[in-house]
């Protein structure tokens, strides 16, 4: 393990990405502590430029920005990173009985997923939030469905390769089920790899629930959210441009910095994290 | 062809050379250390060694070739007097090919799978001959003919895949002869091959050898091939040259150690196979009437295909409790086939099998746990055999869980007490499968499945993954075991040297039909088949040396075990 560390301690823009995601974690979980407004109160003038009394200025309805900033990433962070480790996991578990079951479970979960694929994101996302609305449960769980399609292939294949080794045929041979077989010898083994599910589909996760809140389809107001921030700024882009470039900003070093941990961690690890990539 | 150097310098001369790679932190790795030898126009010398000995680096940079990361750290290396390192990239493109030509192990990795193999030919000879098309042409298939590819015109448009391993080879060797190069250096040139197919080969390369003249370096880890191929041998070990000299003195009487522990590990045929002992004993423990097996692609709306090749077929055989039978063929004769059917693995789709007067189903889910109990298995891969998240104890303690229902703390007390059995210390219950050798996985998958105090235990291929000096201690131990229980033990394998040590009986497969079958003295001694006499000799060349009266001393081998 301290090769690893030493491996990773030798990259640099892994130890960017890893500053970078736990500055923005540190920020999401403390902030209620330490901002100076209430987020969702009318605190001072509409449209007020950065200043002395507002550091980021205030947004059309006169709250405070930098608070509504700071603040801003929690509900999409809760919802991407739920959404990346029910994908990882479930989507590990199922592709690991996949593997094992082969048969029919094997065909129908693979042309399920194919399907899935072969719907848009953001449609399928509408059709769930009409039929079951839009609390933030809803979304954690429709993301997760739409990024635990990747986490099944992935490990399906590693299963796959997992089930011509000895230790499992070893397993087999001893007649244990087909549950104790994916638990305790097959997951195991391709915890490294649900790692790294986990860490790309959370950073595509936060890119959908964003995209999905500046359509109006993810997160509600009130609530402060980075996606629904640069919504609203989007009228005033020319007058105002900060009041998009500062939650656009946010985004992208998350998940800049998501992606660059994950590809040192996957590194350090040995496994290759340009397999999955960060768009499914 | 210049003169001048060529006259006074040898062929090939490498001076102290060393090689090192850099690891991810940066360090230099040496992997070939102060490695000296000299080789004549014409001459061939073979270069042995375990995996990992620094043997294939050092033939790469023959041709001033180093894999990524490695790098030359000393010493020079001298074709005709002519030092390659120091020459300019442009020279260096001309020397390979040209002087010194190289076939790798793997014929198929080594031909381009998009063009046909008369298109790589004439590429070779217009970029390194510098020929016209039409020239190139011809003097492919006169290369193809030399090599005696059949029916060069045909094969001339064929891709490599349409071509068998042999084949592919052959090609691969025209490929290097192009340009009449004066040094040949083959990196394990028939490890990929099957025995008979290997026999062919290496004829082919001596008798290349003696028409065109050519200086051969042959890297092998078979010191059979470096028996019937080369003059000289150089024994490396951790980059390092252990011995080197003339290859029958050298194998005739070993000056170190190392090397006579790999000259050892060679099969003999001067102590005799364990005695057949099939008359004195009870009912068979398993038997096996017209097994036979097809595989056909799976899936619930797929057609089973007609017609398919059947990988095993109208299989009999009997096994007495403790005894051992031997399972020996080449790659696709169906051994694994037939090992995975007894032991559970696939359900065989013809015959019936019998276990302990029982009625034995084919796979293992279908078996009573007492039958799953009492067979158990042991893989090629030691390293994968093992989970590599669970501890050794972990592994060994897990069959006494399931099927005796012990607790953690009795199953990793008796599993202690087999590591012992196995000359393993019991410290090695905490560690984790990377952290131990081959040798000692291998012994620790053994281990685990005697923990199930089984009858019989399958073993397919077992040492083959295994360095040549590690594979005799783990027969030892394994034998050790099986005499101590009274095991039966079936042992798939391609080594005769294995069967001739540990087995009773044996049973030679080939195309999935047994194609003899008897007490493993009278099989050697006088095999009934041109078949079982090639695979034979294909073995037993590097001990050959040995049975030479100048030699060494020693009466017929082979009589002497037969009786």
């Amino acid at each position: 393990m301290s090769d690893r560390l030493r491996l990773l301690s030798r990259r640099p823009l892994a130890l960017v990405g890893i500053a970078l995601v736990l500055a923005h974690l540190l920020m999401a979980i403390t902030a209620p502590w330490w901002i100076a407004h209430d987020p969702t109160a009318l605190v001072g003038p509409t449209l007020e430029p950065p200043g002395e009394d507002f550091v980021f200025g205030t947004d059309e309805l006169g709250r405070d920005f930098l608070s509504r900033v700071v603040i801003g990433g929690r509900a999409a962070i809760l919802v991407a990173f739920s959404a990346g480790l029910i994908a990882a996991l479930g989507g590990g578990l199922v592709g690991l009985a996949a593997a094992y079951y082969r048969g029919w479970f094997d065909d129908s979960v693979s042309r399920l997923v194919e399907l899935k694929l072969a719907i848009p994101s953001i449609l399928f996302v509408s059709l769930f939030v009409t039929g079951f609305g839009q609390s933030i449960g809803v979304l954690i769980t429709v993301i997760a469905v739409i990024k635990m399609m990747g986490a099944i292939r992935t490990s399906r294949a590693a299963g796959l390769q997992l089930m011509a080794l000895g230790y499992v045929k070893a397993a087999q041979l001893r007649g244990e089920r087909g549950p104790a077989i994916i638990g305790r010898e097959m997951l195991p083994s391709v915890i490294d790899l649900l790692l790294v599910e986990f860490a790309l589909r959370s950073s595509s996760a936060l890119l959908l629930v964003s995209a999905l809140s500046f359509l109006g389809l993810g997160l509600s107001p009130p609530t402060p959210d980075w996606g629904l921030m640069i919504h609203a700024g989007l009228s005033a882009i020319h007058s105002e441009p900060w009041l998009i470039l500062i939650p656009a900003v946010c985004i992208s070093t998350l998940v800049i910095g998501i992606n660059f941990a994950t590809e040192g961690i996957a590194d350090a690890l040995g496994l290759d994290a340009a397999r999955g990539g960060a768009h499914g | 062809m210049a003169d001048g150097p060529a006259d006074i310098a040898p062929l090939l001369r490498v001076e102290g050379l060393s090689i090192g790679y850099r690891d991810a932190f940066g360090a230099m790795l040496p992997a070939v250390r102060e490695l000296s030898f000299t080789l004549a126009e014409g001459a061939s010398l073979g270069v042995v060694g375990e995996s990992g000995s620094g043997k294939s680096t050092a033939a790469r940079a023959l041709l001033g070739h180093y894999r990524a990361a490695g790098k030359r750290t000393g010493g020079r290396i001298l074709i005709r007097g002519q030092a390659i390192d120091e020459l300019d990239p442009a020279s260096l493109a001309r020397l390979r090919g040209i002087d010194v030509a190289f076939v790798p192990q793997n014929p198929l990795s080594s031909l381009t799978y998009h063009l046909t193999v008369g298109v790589q030919l004439v590429e070779v000879l217009r970029t390194r001959a510098g020929l016209t098309a039409s020239a190139a042409r011809g003097r492919a298939l006169e290369l193809m003919t030399q090599t005696r590819l059949p029916d060069p015109a045909a094969l001339f448009e064929r891709y490599p895949h349409q071509l068998s391993g042999g084949q592919r080879q052959r090609v691969v060797i025209a490929c290097a002869l192009a340009c009449q190069p004066r040094l040949l250096v083959l990196d394990e040139p028939t490890t990929a091959l099957d025995k008979s197919t290997e026999v062919q080969v290496l004829g082919l390369i001596g008798e290349l050898r003696r028409s065109l003249g050519v200086g051969l370096v042959l890297v092998t880890h078979d010191l059979n091939v470096v028996a019937q191929m080369c003059d000289a041998v150089l024994v490396m070990k951790d980059g390092a040259c252990v011995e080197q000299g003339p290859t029958a003195a050298t194998f005739a009487q070993p000056a170190t150690d190392y090397t006579r522990e790999l000259v050892g590990s060679v099969l003999r045929l001067d102590a005799a196979p364990p005695a057949d002992r099939a008359q004195h004993t009870p009912p068979p423990l398993i038997g096996a009437q017209a097994l036979g097996h097809h595989y056909h692609p799976g899936g619930w709306w797929r057609r089973r295909r007609a017609g398919a090749p059947a990988a095993l077929q109208a299989v009999d055989l009997s096994l007495q409790p403790g005894e051992v039978l031997g399972v020996i063929g080449e790659s696709g004769s169906g051994k694994s086939t037939l090992g995975g059917a007894l032991a559970g693995l696939i359900s065989p789709t013809e015959g019936r099998m019998r276990f302990q007067g029982m009625a034995l189903a084919g796979g293992a889910s279908a078996r009573s746990r007492e039958q799953r109990r009492r067979i158990q298995m042991v893989f090629q891969d030691p390293l994968s055999s093992l989970n590599p998240r669970q501890r050794v104890g972990t592994a060994i303690a897990r069959p006494m869980q399931v099927f005796f229902g012990l607790n953690r703390r009795q199953a990793w007390d008796k599993a202690a007490a087999l590591l012992d059995e196995l000359g393993l210390e019991a410290h090695f219950l905490q560690r984790y499968p990377r952290q131990l050798s081959g040798g000692q996985q291998q012994r620790v998958a053994i281990a685990r499945a005697l923990a199930a105090e089984p009858e019989l235990i399958v073993c397919d291929e077992i040492t083959s993954a295994l360095d040549a000096t590690v594979q005799g201690q783990v027969i030892d131990r394994l034998l050790q075991v099986q005499a101590r229980r009274s095991l039966a033990l079936v042992v798939i394998t391609h080594d005769l040297g294995v069967v001739w040590r540990m087995a009773h009986r044996v049973l030679v497969l080939r195309d999935g039909l047994v194609h003899e079958q008897g007490r493993t003295a009278d099989v050697f001694s006088q095999p009934a088949s041109d078949y079982t006499r090639l695979l034979l000799e294909a073995a037993t060349s590097a001990s050959r040396h040995r049975q030479d009266p100048a030699l060494a001393p020693a009466t017929n081998p082979v009589k002497d075990s037969a009786r």
